[in-house]
């Protein structure tokens, strides 16, 4: 188990190097740079110079890589070129946001997506399976941002209310905290309390053809113990796995969300730097982003091995 | 919902009537009643009704990149900058210039040397006092492109800037320029604490303080969400500003930004779509303001590109273009038709539209043109617009369908805002859409545009030289009879080549609950209004 860790965290570290080399190049190649940005119409060509000096653009792009490279590993991300904040406690910030929502999302759809998915799959064909199914269909073909403005403009307009616009972390108060989020969260949690219920049934209609629940069947036990006990069970690994690549998928995907809501995530800040073209935070955000998808990765297989004894060997 | 057209403008208007106009001679003001007047003016009309204190959130959809004003140029830190920092000169809504950190000035006859009366007791956020060296200090900072800043260009025309006594200032400009005083009124202007870039992470601290002398303080800047702004306690105007605290909320979507306004998350928010303001009707406790702007949404041909190199070509696309249409199509008619010049100086400086060439549709003469240009199958070429600016994608649309009548067939190319800004500078900005604004004068619209290098930028490629005199002209002629003839001549000219079409101009829109009291947009679209607004909650 160790040796697996170690060796996975090794190829961890390979992969988001080379991927940093990938996301250093890509943002350079791109048309454009911050000078743009700054001087805007206004600039001259002294002026144009002076300041990719001052942001050693005016570098050949291997150097500035090696540059910005030896600096990572001693932990030093640099500054925002916009706004001169270290681009750590940048992406933290935003990272934290982004991270409490999907957080959020994922505690709210599993708790409600699963047990609608084991009823549903063990009464498949009934009227509860048929409206659960149907709710299912109906959110998984629902696009996330038309929600989330259907939400917020129907409850804004029935009931003349809509979320806090300045955010407020957890830290400073929890309540504020949470009916900022808690519209942001429905919004996203509907389609993934769908792909929940839906993964799940799926499974539970398999597991319940097979023949060791026929015979717990025949020997009396109870259907709560079958499910909870012996199907959730067996469906557990498949069911990790589609949580990890759930959780990866929201942190990547709310930033659409978080632009409606004037969530300060990581999504907006991205966006933002990229348009900026303020390099040191878009760099900082991706390889934030990749190294939180990696250990989501990790955490699913390591799970794996603590849950079925048969891949421990 | 009552609409306002800009009745705060209009009371200004009357009480502008009491100034001659002479200041723009650099003649100071005498007599206490045009004194009086004049504060009035400053930042707005004020209220002798209103109540101090209160705080006021502001719903943005634009964000400030960061505040280092010398550095950062763009609208986004335009609209706050002016809170906190101020410069010399401030000119009102017609554009008349009146005394901000100078109190008062005086031109010699050819207005090349233009010195300035500081005044006194004004201090910096920092602390320091306000004097002539932090004067020099900022003005010879910022003309120094080798600096990296913004407003280098604007600034080429001064010679030397000398600090006679502590609250003296002598500007000595190469050449004269009658158009100085409205150039120092751009936020370029500001100024700021002596050798304050000299400093350790200067820039980087400009955007957890402030250091100008303006009414309000930067007390708090979060990216990707507000910002907050406190009255300045030891601000020299007495009684200003009227409010406590101004918060800045960036919100990045219109939706998100309708229904906090709806449900009072912000006092107020600026609508860059104006067409927004539709789905605020029938909203009680909301009123749409509405007044003239200062932009332009313009349609630029770049003389070195493709078939544009011929003036016959650029005429016949000026003679397709329906611009009414393509404004309804853009804003909903939140807006202005344009000649040659941009709203709020239409008045005080442009032609008539009736009087310039160019300006109403003619599909048969725009064809005959091109046959005559060698192109009697038309051409096709490519309409930039930019991601991001809503109305663009609307007006190309538009575009499209009144080009292809004559021939000219367009195809969209969407360019995102670092790439067409490469261009631009570049000089390489092609058959384009823009959209940009200008301080209130004439000079300052036209000189670097349109004059030919390397005077002027020439982003265009004109390289017109009967422009090129009468804007030489025209920032010397002193009179206003004698600058209006030029920029008369200077228009039909633009018309007449067509390097650029005007196409219309948009409103400000702004979006106040009933709470907010005595709040008038300034043409250019900045944030000086909020100086003199209060609330009543």
């Amino acid at each position: 188990m160790t040796r697996f860790i170690v060796f996975r965290c090794l190829a961890a570290v390979l992969t988001v190097w080379l991927a940093s080399m990938v996301v250093f190049a890509m943002v350079r190649a791109a048309p454009g740079d911050i000078i743009e940005m700054m001087m805007g119409q206004m600039g001259s060509s002294e002026g144009e110079a002076a300041l990719r000096r001052f942001f050693g653009l005016d570098q050949p792009v291997y150097v500035q890589y090696f540059d910005w490279l030896g600096r990572v590993v001693t932990g030093d991300f640099g500054s925002s070129w916009r706004q001169g904040s270290p681009v750590l406690e940048l992406v933290f910030n935003a990272f934290t946001v982004s991270f409490e929502l999907a957080l959020l999302v994922l505690i709210v759809s599993s708790l409600i997506g699963v047990p609608l998915g084991l009823l549903a799959g063990y009464r498949a064909g009934s009227a509860v399976d048929t409206i659960i199914q149907a709710f299912n269909v109906l959110f998984l073909a629902t696009p996330v941002f038309w929600l989330a403005l259907m939400l917020l403009f129907g409850v804004s307009t029935f009931f003349y209310w809509s979320p806090p616009t300045i955010y407020v972390s957890p830290l400073r108060s929890l309540g504020d905290n949470l009916v900022i989020l808690a519209m942001p969260m429905a919004s996203l949690a509907f389609l993934q309390i769908a792909a929940y219920a839906q993964f799940v049934r799926q499974h539970v209609v398999q597991a319940l053809q097979q023949d060791y629940v026929r015979a717990l069947k025949a020997r009396g036990v109870p259907a709560r113990t079958i499910l909870g006990k012996h199907v959730l069970r067996n469906i557990l690994v498949p069911l990790i796995t589609f949580m990890g690549l759930i959780f990866i998928q929201i942190l990547g995907g709310v930033v659409v969300i978080e632009s409606l809501f004037g969530l300060p995530g990581l999504g907006r800040l991205l966006v933002n730097a990229l348009y900026a073209r303020d390099f040191p935070v878009v760099q900082g955000a991706l390889v934030m982003v990749l190294i939180s998808a990696i250990a989501v990765n990790l955490l699913v297989d390591i799970l794996y091995r603590a849950i079925d004894p048969r891949l421990r060997s | 919902m009552p609409e306002t057209f800009d009745t705060n403008r209009r009371r200004l208007l009357k009480s502008v009537a009491a100034i001659p106009l002479l200041s723009l001679l650099g003649m100071s003001l005498t007599g206490v009643s045009a004194r009086a007047a004049a504060a009035d003016l400053v930042y707005g009309a004020s209220d002798p009704a209103a109540k101090q204190g209160g705080s006021l959130t502001v719903g943005s959809l634009i964000e400030p990149p960061s505040f280092d004003i010398y550095h950062q140029a763009g609208e986004a830190v335009n609209f706050v900058a002016p809170l906190m920092y101020q410069t010399l000169v401030y000119a009102d809504h017609d554009g008349n210039p009146h005394p901000l950190l100078a109190e008062s000035w005086e031109i010699n006859e050819d207005a090349s040397v233009y010195t300035f009366k500081l005044r006194s007791g004004v201090t910096f956020h920092t602390g320091q006092p306000f004097e002539a060296a932090d004067v020099k200090y900022s003005l010879d900072y910022m003309r120094n492109a080798e600096n990296g800043t913004i407003g280098a260009l604007d600034f080429a025309d001064i010679d030397t800037v000398e600090a006679i006594d502590p609250l003296t200032v002598r500007v000595t400009l190469k050449q004269p320029n009658s158009a100085f005083l409205i150039t120092l009124t751009h936020r370029n202007g500001s100024i700021i604490p002596r050798d304050w870039y000299a400093g350790e992470n200067a820039r980087a601290r400009l955007n957890s303080t402030s250091v100008g002398t303006g009414p309000f303080r930067l007390v708090e800047f979060v990216q990707n969400s507000y910002m907050r702004l406190e009255r300045n306690q030891d601000y020299w105007q007495p009684g200003l500003p009227y409010l406590d605290e101004i918060v800045v909320n960036f919100i990045p979507n219109s939706a998100g930004m309708l229904v906090a306004v709806r449900n009072g998350r912000v006092d107020m928010a600026v609508l860059v779509r104006p067409q927004d303001a539709e789905q605020l009707e029938g909203v009680g406790g909301l009123t749409v303001q509405r007044s003239r702007s200062l932009n332009q949404k313009s349609l630029d041909l770049d003389s070195e590109h493709g078939p544009l190199k011929d003036e016959r070509v650029r005429q016949a696309i000026a003679l397709l273009i329906d611009k009414e249409a393509v404004m309804q199509a853009a804003i909903s008619g939140y807006g202005q038709v344009l000649g040659t010049t941009v709203p709020g100086l239409q008045e005080r400086w442009g032609v008539p539209l009736g009087e310039l060439p160019n300006q109403t549709v003619d599909v048969d003469r725009a064809k005959a043109l091109l046959a005559e240009a060698g192109h009697p199958d038309g051409i096709d070429i490519e309409l930039r617009t930019i991601i991001g600016y809503d109305w663009m994608e609307p007006a190309a649309l538009t575009l499209v369908e009144q080009l292809a009548k004559g021939g000219v067939r367009v195809a969209i190319q969407r360019l995102d805002l670092g790439t067409w800004l490469q261009n631009f500078r570049a000089r390489q900005m092609g058959f384009t859409l823009n959209d940009w604004g200008t301080p209130p004068d004439p000079n300052i619209l036209y000189y670097r545009h349109f004059h030919k290098k390397p005077e002027g930028a020439d982003f265009r490629n004109w390289a017109n030289d009967e422009a090129s005199t009468l804007l030489d002209e025209g920032r010397q002629a002193l009179a206003y009879e004698d600058r209006k003839a030029i920029y008369d001549r200077f228009q039909k000219l633009l018309a007449e080549s067509v390097p650029t079409v005007m196409m219309f101009g948009a409103d400000h829109i702004v979006v106040v609950s009933d709470a907010v009291k005595n709040h008038a947009m300034h043409p250019i679209g900045w944030h000086f209004g909020l100086v003199k607004t209060w609330v009543d909650k």
